[in-house]
């Protein structure tokens, strides 16, 4: 396949003034005074090389701050790498933030125009293709309204719904997937792959690994403006956990005495972050209120977990799953800010999930569960295979095994 | 190139909308904003300290009108980046673009006002048959030197927003230098050093076409135009230069 986008050797430097002056007066006096502004030299990209295919779609993960964005930035075209060169052999465009792009006090429909010009095509051809980026958008109700009032779920829609309808042979998306209901999602991913099959290329930062895994041929792994691994996505992936890992253990280090000892004893599994913010405890109940670990299959489970913070946190991240002894994922519950989603606060206790059936098949399961800061960099307590759930359950009736995760209704009979 | 041209078009009509929506008399604010403009100095040079001069209005107006493309165009480059951030950010759009339309779209407005202007001279009994040739020329010449000053200021006043302040008062000093209400005089070395530059010559060559009905003196036009175009290249190599700071800026 004809090479897409190659990557040799770039190198991205920000100056970062303290004190940057801002007007002329500001840095005429810090010049007649004999002193500059003190400017910290960052380098959000060093030496990273690649090349992508056409047909291919590259993920690039790496927790924020790893330089994701200003690559992004630079593979659109936008400013200049400090050194190395980045070859477009075909057209790119992108969506980079959510809020630009489109001029907030224009309609949706005057942003098409000038975007679709933008990629272009004639006034006529962008007329013809803007029903079908309204339909698929599902905007028709406001889409002659200024954009500056669309909700970020419809902003993203006409984004993506654009960017997808202008195809251009290179598209590079930030992270912004995360944004628009399920439903919606499922459809953009529907979309991809016919972009995709189309012959066209993708690029794609996600926070969501799964959406990498699923969606990516090929997965870059980013850590302080470096590539450090590049590979399939399984590998990628697991080789970003480590990464997630080890940078918990230096933060550890770092902290030093002054996180306070928690009692780390654990009856069994693994405990493992750096205690800004614990898990005090995690309790589960059945339909009545006991305490218990075994549920019957089918019926309601409610688990507490009892969450203290550090008085410097404001926020924490926190993810919740059930996992069978294998470390297949049955379900995973991932809340990226408990305040914006829940309100939780220092002052508050702990947080509550009520599972109302859990359709899981008879067995034994574990519950994990996570805290984070609320750019999942690191971790701030991770229980691991601590708490054994057991689900109760027939494996036979009438001399009929079910095996697996799910619990489902089967009813074997003889065909007529 | 065709697709450069509709899509620069496209830009200033959507110029005009961002500039003027919400406005009930919309774009006829182009118009009336110099007319008033032109009230004020026909009523101050005229009965407050009378410098007459014949169809004094027609005089003034012949003037004020390229002047003002040239001052609005200026006054509104070191925001235009700002403004025009949606497609600054975009992949595939070059700024230069912007610019460009910040001229041609006051330029527009300037020639909304043409018909005015003969109108007023027909008013005054004197219709005028312009020299189509030689305005198309004069246009040219300043249209290259508002772009290339445009290109300056649009891109230092992403770094120093002084850039735009200053501008400001620039243009409202060069308003009193330029012969705009008042024929040029000759006599003192300051006045010959003060009021030699290319906006003064561009000035005096419009009002040998529109209002004398003459053709504009040459040699100024050629000194003009090489200056506009030093100007002009000038300003597209520093904004080359200083594109990709602009954009990581921004």
């Amino acid at each position: 396949m004809p090479v897409a986008v190659t990557v040799e050797n770039v190198f991205k430097r920000f100056r970062v003034r303290r004190n940057r002056p801002i007007t002329l007066q500001e840095s005429l006096h810090q010049w007649l005074r004999g002193h500059y502004a003190k400017s910290e030299v960052v380098w959000a990209l060093r030496d990273v090389s690649f090349a992508v295919e056409l047909g291919q779609v590259l993920g690039i993960i790496g927790h924020n701050g790893a330089g994701k964005s200003t690559l992004l930035r630079l593979l659109c075209g936008l400013g200049m790498p400090t050194s190395g060169t980045i070859s477009r052999h075909y057209a790119v465009s992108g969506i980079l933030e959510l809020g630009g792009g489109f001029h907030p006090d224009l309609t949706g429909r005057q942003n098409l125009k000038t975007v679709g010009m933008l990629n272009g095509l004639a006034k006529a051809e962008v007329q013809e293709r803007e029903r079908h980026i309204i339909a698929f958008a599902e905007l028709e109700k406001f889409i002659d309204q200024p954009v500056k009032t669309y909700s970020s779920g419809m902003y993203l829609r006409l984004a993506f719904a654009a960017a997808m309808e202008f195809e251009t042979a290179v598209l590079i998306i930030d992270e912004v997937l995360a944004v628009g209901d399920e439903r919606f999602q499922k459809k953009c991913l529907d979309r991809i792959a016919r972009f995709r099959n189309a012959g066209n290329t993708l690029i794609i930062t996600s926070h969501s690994t799964e959406q990498v895994q699923a969606l990516c041929d090929q997965v870059l792994v980013l850590e302080e403006g470096q590539v450090v691994f590049q590979s399939d996505p399984q590998n990628a992936i697991s080789f970003y956990h480590d990464l997630m890992q080890q940078r918990t253990d230096r933060r550890i280090a770092e902290l030093g005495g002054e996180s306070e000892p928690v009692p780390m004893i654990t009856k069994q599994g693994a405990r493992h972050g750096t205690q800004e913010a614990s898990i005090c405890s995690l309790h589960m109940y059945d339909k009545d209120g006991w305490v218990t670990h075994r549920v019957h299959s089918g019926d309601t489970l409610v688990i507490d977990i009892e969450i203290h913070m550090k008085p410097h946190l404001k926020d924490v991240a926190l993810t919740l799953g059930i996992f069978t002894e294998a470390e297949v994922k049955c379900v995973e519950s991932a809340i990226p800010s408990l305040q914006t989603a829940l309100g939780f606060s220092a002052e508050r206790y702990g947080v509550r999930c009520e599972i109302k059936a859990l359709l899981l098949h008879a067995g034994n399961y574990f519950v994990n569960v996570g805290l984070y800061p609320t750019d999942w960099a690191y971790r701030y307590d991770f229980h691991w295979q601590m708490y054994p759930l057991v689900i109760e359950g027939q494996h036979d009736i009438g001399g009929i095994y079910t095996t697996g995760v799910l619990s489902v209704e089967t009813q074997w009979t003889l065909k007529e | 190139m065709t697709h450069s041209l509709e899509l620069i078009w496209h830009l200033i009509k959507r110029d005009f909308h961002l500039r003027y929506t919400g406005s009930a008399l919309g774009v006829l604010w182009s118009v009336l904003v110099p007319l008033f403009h032109l009230s004020v100095l026909v009523f101050t040079f005229r009965n407050m300290v009378p410098v007459g001069i014949e169809d004094y209005p027609a005089f003034v107006y012949s003037a004020l009108l390229p002047w003002t493309w040239f001052s609005s165009s200026l006054s509104s480059a070191g925001y235009l980046f700002f403004s025009h951030r949606d497609l600054v950010r975009r992949p595939l759009f070059s700024p230069w673009m912007l610019v460009v339309m910040n001229t041609a779209s006051y330029l527009l407005t300037f020639m909304l006002s043409l018909p005015l202007l003969q109108l007023l001279l027909i008013l005054y009994g004197r219709p005028i048959y312009w020299n189509v040739g030689a305005l198309l020329l004069l246009m040219a010449i300043q249209a290259m030197l508002t772009t290339g000053l445009g290109f300056i200021i649009a891109c230092w006043n992403v770094f120093y927003r002084d850039i735009a302040q200053l501008v400001s008062l620039l243009l409202s000093f060069l308003f009193f230098l330029t012969p705009i209400f008042y024929r040029p005089v000759s006599g003192g070395w300051y006045r010959e050093l003060l009021t030699r530059h290319p906006m003064a010559f561009l000035i005096a060559g419009y009002r040998a076409v529109l209002f004398d009905g003459k053709a504009p003196g040459m040699d100024m036009l050629i000194t003009s135009a090489f200056f506009s175009i030093a100007v002009c290249w000038l300003g597209y190599f520093i904004y080359r230069r200083l594109l990709p700071d602009v954009i990581d800026a921004l």
